[in-house]
């Protein structure tokens, strides 16, 4: 049964890879990354294990161990590629039982590439103990136990973002409360690091740390081993106790979210606005960019794939003031940060409509409509929220005399960044999270080519502000505010030049390449 | 290559697309008459959608051209789509929207004016029975609900040529037979209505005009009454796509 699910899973990866090359080589730096971690860790496992004592040991396994789990816990639900090609959903059709799921998701968890380093690198942690025979055979279990606790915890982590009872209100809930805590472990991680940086004695901070982690569910099972070497075989049962449990609870919850996704039907959610309540499409005048306007803005307000983009924003003045103080030159600058970010968000905007982009298609509206629609939108949110970064950073820092030279960067690479993607976002689309998917949701067919061309766009902006930043630049560095108010006058009108005639390139590509781009839509893995 | 004429409402002429090895349409020819209502009908995989997708300029054909009442789709593509109500199959529509948000805003696409668009808005609600689902988002809807959204985007505009990819799937029998009263009476008035479909009952009770198209060419097209001849239209798409079996099926599947 389950070698039947893990070649079902191996046959999907092979079929994907031959049929998109540039997958392929995005696999293989996968593999080949793999291979240098695995080679340094053990590498480094032996060269402690060789050279170092018990205490530093005990310390490695436990921070190693726990950072492993969280990375397995996290990872999934903000970068790495989760597989799913076989999940829950899948396997639902065919007679198994729950149990038999999930030994078969277990089984697909620790073979894919992630389980397999995790699991050689947990093995090679054995080497540490090697001193003392009972500790190193005492680990084996434990280990056992930790990395399966791993699998385990992401897949519960999966099926509680995904799934939730299959219902889209319950996904996007999920979803909202990651934005929120990714928005906060910014400050929180700033905050730490502070501690860590104020605490007298290095040392100290980190045995404590350790010496909390071996209790908890993250560290126990490591510390199991180092319990042993010392000879205090009392607290190593304990710990053994607290990470057979921990696996225990974590599959329990596991099997009963697998229960709600699979057998509750999906719930139609009553989220209804009152009849007559159009939004902005009572607003906004009618006609194509009109139309086009209000749907974008609609979605930079409501969509959290849009609102996903934001999220740094708020993070670029609290991470700077954390690093350089609110007197730091880096603070004051926050505002071109946020530009840089925002310049790009759009650079394959219709990528966000999927296929519904045929609907705009088959309107015929005049491609420049279209360009002018989205970009306002995206105007609407960036240019205030650029302002706002901007003042609200030098009224804190008291540096009003560099403003005008930090909104002419800004503006400049915004503005130009607005200009670039109209045409860039006419010429390519990116495979993106479906509407109310999970904004996190890693989508398969992302390939390294993608990845290039954000530096291309990101170099036109650069080119196109470069006269503001000339003058922003020369203004700060002989002091003189008139330079800076000259920048941002240069900023504006090179930035609209710079919107016309990508509405105006952008407007006649798309026209051309519209259905191109519905194709290649179409013909993204789903 | 045959000129457009006049009287067509949608002329095709030589369309050919071809997905990698597969052929998926191998030059079709079809002339659909102004006023008609057209059912193109064929086994899953014939062409259908990429049929009418080329039609109504969603997909570039290979070869061949498609004049929308004489304008050609794919040179003047901005004319010709301001003429055509289209209902593609296969596609999302933006269902982040209420089912009232998403009908104002394809009104708004093709620039009617703001005072015609709220009545217009009403008039679809009431037809497609959707008006106590008016505020809820599309995401939320049916399978059906969501078709009767997307016909009533197709209808919003008042375009001389309908083309409906599987306009009925889903959709339950008291709106299907609200809806084709509609459609029937803006034949009545010079408008035309392209339509595919699985069920053979339906074309013949509805269209009089139809298509039978297999592996991407047209079989036989004209009118229903003289495509079908003596026989049902079942009887006569069976006879002319083949593949009938006429086995009870494989021994294992039996149940005594």
């Amino acid at each position: 049964m389950v070698a039947t699910v893990l070649r079902l899973r191996y046959r999907i990866l092979g079929n994907t890879l031959a049929r998109r090359p540039w997958q392929l080589v995005g696999f293989c730096f996968g593999i080949l990354w793999a291979l240098w971690v695995l080679g340094a860790a053990i590498a480094g496992l032996i060269a402690l294990s060789l050279t170092q004592g018990l205490d530093l040991a005990r310390t490695v396994a436990i921070i190693g161990g726990s950072l492993l789990l969280l990375g397995w816990v996290i990872g999934p639900l903000l970068i790495a590629g989760l597989e799913t090609t076989v999940d829950a959903g899948r396997l639902a059709p065919f007679p198994l039982s729950g149990p038999q799921v999930m030994r078969a998701l277990v089984a697909t968890g620790i073979t894919g590439i992630p389980g397999i380093v995790t699991a050689l690198v947990s093995l090679a942690t054995v080497v540490l103990w090697l001193r003392w025979p009972a500790a190193a055979v005492v680990a084996v279990p434990a280990i056992a136990i930790a990395v399966l606790t791993c699998v385990v915890a992401t897949q519960l982590m999966s099926s509680l973002a995904m799934g939730l009872g299959g219902n889209r209100r319950g996904r996007e809930v999920v979803g909202t409360v990651v934005l929120a805590l990714v928005i906060l472990a910014g400050p929180l991680l700033t905050g730490v690091f502070a501690l860590i940086d104020q605490a007298a004695d290095l040392g100290v901070r980190i045995a404590q740390v350790v010496d909390i982690l071996a209790w908890t569910p993250l560290g126990a099972p490591w510390a199991v081993p180092g319990d042993a070497a010392a000879g205090a075989w009392l607290t190593a049962l304990a710990r053994l106790a607290i990470a057979a449990a921990t696996l225990v609870v974590l599959w329990l919850l596991w099997q009963r979210s697998l229960d709600a996704s699979v057998t509750s039907p999906p719930q139609r959610a009553s989220r209804a606005v009152r009849p007559g309540a159009l939004g902005l499409f009572g607003r906004m005048p009618t006609g194509g960019v009109g139309a086009t306007w209000a749907r974008s803005l609609t979605a930079w307000l409501r969509d959290p794939r849009y609102l996903r983009q934001l999220l740094v924003i708020p993070l670029f003045p609290v991470v700077f003031a954390f690093a350089g103080g609110v007197d730091g030159w880096l603070f004051s600058a926050s505002a071109v940060m946020c530009a840089l970010v925002l310049s790009i968000a759009g650079y394959a905007d219709v990528s966000y409509d999927g296929t519904a982009f045929a609907s705009v298609l088959s309107t015929g509206i005049r491609g420049r409509d279209d360009r002018l629609g989205r970009l306002c939108a995206a105007a609407c949110i960036g240019i205030p929220l650029t302002l706002l970064v901007g003042v609200v950073t030098a009224g804190i820092a008291g540096a009003w005399g560099t403003l005008p030279a930090v909104l002419g960067v800004a503006l400049g690479l915004l503005l130009a960044g607005y200009g670039v993607t109209a045409v860039s976002s006419a010429l390519l689309v990116v495979p993106v999270a479906r509407p109310g998917d999970s904004p996190f949701k890693t989508v398969p067919g992302q390939t390294f080519l993608n990845g290039l061309v954000v530096f291309v766009v990101w170099g036109a902006c650069l080119v196109l502000a470069t006269p503001a930043i000339v003058l922003a630049v020369l203004s700060l560095v002989s002091n003189r505010e008139t330079l800076g108010w000259i920048s941002l006058l240069v900023a504006v009108v090179v930035g609209v030049g710079a919107i016309v005639a990508g509405v105006i390139v952008g407007g006649r590509t798309i026209e051309r390449t519209g259905p191109d781009l519905l194709v290649r839509i179409k013909a993204f893995p789903t | 290559m045959s000129e457009p004429t006049d009287s067509a409402a949608l002329q095709i002429t030589g369309l050919v697309k071809q997905f990698g090895e597969k052929i998926a349409v191998a030059g079709i020819d079809l002339a659909v008459p102004q006023g008609s209502f057209f059912g193109l009908v064929g086994p899953n995989g014939a062409g259908k959608t990429t049929t009418l997708s080329m039609a109504t300029g969603l997909l570039r054909p290979d070869a061949g051209a498609a004049w929308v009442h004489g304008v050609d789709v794919w040179q003047r593509p901005v004319e010709a789509k301001r003429i055509i109500g289209n209902l593609a199959d296969g596609v999302r529509l933006f269902d982040r929207l209420t089912g009232e948000q998403l009908i104002t805003y394809t009104a708004m696409m093709f620039g009617l004016p703001r005072p015609e668009i709220a009545p217009r808005v009403a008039d679809l609600l009431e037809l497609m029975d959707l008006r106590e689902a008016a505020g809820t988002i599309v995401a939320d809807y049916s399978a059906g609900m969501t078709k009767k959204v997307a016909l009533a985007c197709a209808l919003v505009h008042a375009p001389r040529l309908l083309v409906l990819d599987e306009p009925f799937e889903s959709v339950d029998p008291v709106s299907a037979a609200n809806i084709e009263d509609v459609l029937r009476s803006y034949t009545r008035s010079g408008g035309t209505v392209i339509v595919s479909s699985h069920s053979m009952d339906l074309v013949q009770r509805m269209c009089d005009h139809v298509a039978i198209i297999a592996a991407g060419r047209v079989l036989a097209a004209g009118s229903v009454d003289d495509v079908r001849g003596a026989q049902t239209l079942q009887d006569r798409f069976v006879e002319l796509v083949g593949g009938r079996h006429t086995s009870e099926g494989p021994q294992w599947l039996r149940q005594s």
